[in-house]
């Protein structure tokens, strides 16, 4: 009897502990957004990291300045073997880099190629590509390439409508337009296919011609949508006026 | 000893509880905030539109009593920015776009409808009695709007009145007294504002530029059938394995270019990538086309792949076509072509074609504004010489090249000297009328290692 009792008065402590563990978490969680994501989508159009085994045109331009630097003494193959690596960490060690063989950005850098350049006074199209092909994933990541165009047409299409706003980030963040918007879901980093849809959107390729809505018959509630002008089916979205 | 084990689990659960506490007040507090945050913003952008929207209709009442050139120039610029103020604002509010479009609309088209009078005053044109009207129009609905915002303003100073999602817990009331006051005005005043005629301008939101038609299309209609066959010859019949329309809706028709979508399932490629291609009811011509496989290996030169795509466009019947810009993405390469005449480089005749860089195939094409702008023109010749335009431009511009190019200008095309070069390190373009010597456009352009971009 009094055995059980020791064993069950264990118990309640344990438990309880544990309880406390576990509950404290929460006193010190902060839900963690998947915002910081720029800084790896920016790697997209950064030149890549060239290391032992990749080959390449860029290979043959690194090769090519080691070689005239006489660091290197193969041929310019565009072939990242044993001797370009061996330069490469020549290079590195001779003009005070971390000495691993890898030409990531430091070492491109000050081997003069081409990083991504500074266009025109910094004016360029890389935000709004970004934040279309956010919109991209958020709203149709599940769709054929084409339906991806075609969301993303819809919001260059609205931007030049005059019931919308007139940039790609008021409409995208229209409240109440977009659900991915609202659940956050246009926060994630979009991949490679969205990224190519928002630039070939961007360029001009609208598959829906000129559509301002589109809903997804099996999730759209609200009625007024249903009274659009439906014009086309894409994937598993209806696009219309 | 017995007595203190007692009181280890009452005292752990006890400060457990003291915990959970802390932890939920610190989270109402951060509810709370966010709460406060939120309204206090949705609060601003109200006070915000219904000042922009006092300055419209304020504006347009003098803008109808002035009778000087360069004042109303003063007045209609006002209208405009804060016409754009408003617009811009009510669409951050939390209202449905059904329930808002036509109000932004309009508050959009004043906008656009001031710049135009503006224009036509720097033109040196008076108002026209039309005109006159529409401004008279115009005027009636900012008061419309205003009084609607009025109103609600009065039920927002009964302070359960929130713009905000309510808290809650009188949630659901005042939730549902804000849907009644707020939405249903909003909801009145865009029925009203879709009751006022058409605005008849030219500029970049009116409905007429909206809702233009093709031109460049032959009469007559295709029907599936047939413009199957033309996707698949298009496409090249013998690469063909399958294609397959897209579910069309009953409202197909009212696009702007009507046209039947299909995918092409090509021969030796993967299952799931196919082409995509859009074949034009009226006439039957290719509007797009797009091969969205990927790109590895690049081999082509740009060079090459200029070549590749002048070639394929002659293949297509295009003659005349003149590459202008590029851009270089995923492997590929975006050629402008524009359609030229008698030396003359027609800007509104564009076709886009996109080359693959590994083997220089054809992955993309798009002749929509072509077909939509193509037609035979009569080209006046220039009433002014190049040295005469020439004058117009900035003396310390320096000029790399020069030709006569067709621009367009709302929905008309205008014939401008183009001159080419660089003004303080930047890449620009000029087009100078070449009719009246007017200075029509400034282009600024944007080049990179990838290609180049006009702004």
């Amino acid at each position: 009897m009094k055995k059980g009792e020791i064993i069950l008065k264990k118990f309640i402590i344990i438990t309880s502990l544990l309880a406390m563990a576990f509950l404290s978490i929460f006193l010190f969680y902060e839900p963690k957004n998947p915002i910081e994501t720029a800084s790896r989508y920016d790697l997209a159009w950064a030149p890549r990291t060239l290391y032992w085994g990749v080959q390449g045109d860029d290979v043959k331009t690194v090769q090519d300045k080691l070689l005239r630097w006489k660091y290197y003494d193969g041929t310019v193959d565009g072939v990242y073997g044993a001797r370009t690596y061996r330069a490469v960490r020549k290079f590195q060690a001779k003009n005070g880099l971390t000495v691993d063989g890898i030409v990531g950005p430091s070492t491109a850098k000050a081997l003069g190629m081409a990083t991504a350049a500074a266009p025109t006074q910094g004016v360029n199209r890389k935000s709004d590509e970004y934040l279309l092909a956010r919109t991209i994933h958020g709203e149709a990541r599940g769709e054929p390439y084409v339906g991806k165009v075609a969301v993303a047409a819809v919001v260059l299409n609205r931007t030049r409508s005059s019931s919308f706003p007139n940039t790609i980030a008021g409409v995208v963040y229209q409240p109440l337009a977009f659900t991915a918007v609202a659940d956050g879901q246009i926060n994630l980093t979009p991949n490679k296919d969205s990224i190519k849809a928002a630039r070939d959107a961007l360029n001009g390729w609208d598959p829906t011609y000129g559509c301002l809505y589109y809903w997804n018959p099996a999730t759209a509630t609200s009625k007024w949508i249903w009274s659009r002008k439906v014009m086309l089916k894409i994937g598993k979205h209806w696009f219309g006026l | 000893m017995n007595n203190r084990r007692h009181l280890i689990a009452p005292s752990l659960l006890s400060l457990l509880l003291i915990l959970s506490l802390v932890w939920g007040y610190n989270q109402y507090k951060i509810k709370q905030q966010h709460e406060i945050a939120l309204e206090n913003h949705y609060q601003r952008l109200f006070f915000d539109v219904k000042k922009h929207v006092e300055n419209v209709q304020v504006n347009l009442s003098k803008a109808l009593l002035a009778t000087t050139k360069e004042h109303n120039i003063v007045l209609f610029s006002q209208i405009m920015n804060e016409a754009f103020f408003a617009k811009d604002k009510l669409a951050q509010m939390p209202i449905t776009h059904a329930e808002s479009a036509k109000t932004e609309k309009f508050l959009t088209q004043a906008a656009d409808y001031s710049s135009y009078l503006i224009q036509r005053h720097l033109q040196g044109e008076e108002i026209t009695q039309e005109q006159r009207e529409a401004l008279n129009n115009l005027q009636a609905n900012s008061a419309a709007f205003n009084g609607e915002i009025s109103k609600i303003h009065e039920n927002m100073m009964e302070s359960t009145f929130i713009l905000g999602r309510p808290s809650s817990r009188e949630g659901k009331k005042v939730q549902q007294a804000n849907e009644k006051v707020f939405q249903t005005s909003l909801v009145t005043l865009d029925k009203q504002m879709s009751k006022t005629p058409e605005l008849i301008y030219d500029g970049p939101f009116s409905d007429q530029i909206i809702n233009r038609k093709p031109v460049g299309l032959p009469e007559n209609q295709v029907s599936m059938e047939e413009a199957r066959k033309i996707a698949g010859d298009f496409f090249g019949a013998n690469k063909v394995r399958d294609i397959q329309a897209f579910e069309e809706g009953e409202n197909i028709n009212e696009v702007k270019i009507p046209a039947y979508t299909f995918h092409i399932y090509p021969e030796n490629q993967q299952k799931d990538l196919a082409v995509y291609m859009g074949v034009s009811k009226k006439g039957g011509k290719v509007v797009w086309m797009v091969n969205p496989r990927p790109v590895s290996n690049i081999k082509l030169s740009i060079k090459n792949a200029e070549e590749k795509a002048l070639k394929y466009l002659k293949d297509k019947g295009f003659e005349n076509m003149e590459p202008n810009y590029s851009l270089k993405y995923d492997g590929t390469i975006l050629f402008n072509f524009a359609y030229k005449e008698n030396e003359v480089t027609i800007y509104p005749d564009l076709i886009k074609v996109k080359v693959a860089l590994d083997t220089g195939e054809i992955v993309g094409f798009d002749a929509s504004a072509y077909y939509m702008n193509h037609k035979d023109r009569n080209i006046d010749s220039p009433h002014i010489d190049e040295a005469e335009a020439r004058t117009k431009v900035k003396t310390n511009f320096n000029i790399d090249s020069t030709r006569l190019a067709i621009i367009p200008k709302g929905k008309e095309e205008i014939l401008c000297y183009e001159f080419k070069g660089k003004y303080n390190d930047s890449d620009f373009i000029i087009y100078i009328n070449a009719l009246d010597g007017r200075e029509e456009q400034i282009l600024q352009i944007i080049k990179d290692e990838n290609g180049t971009l006009t702004f």
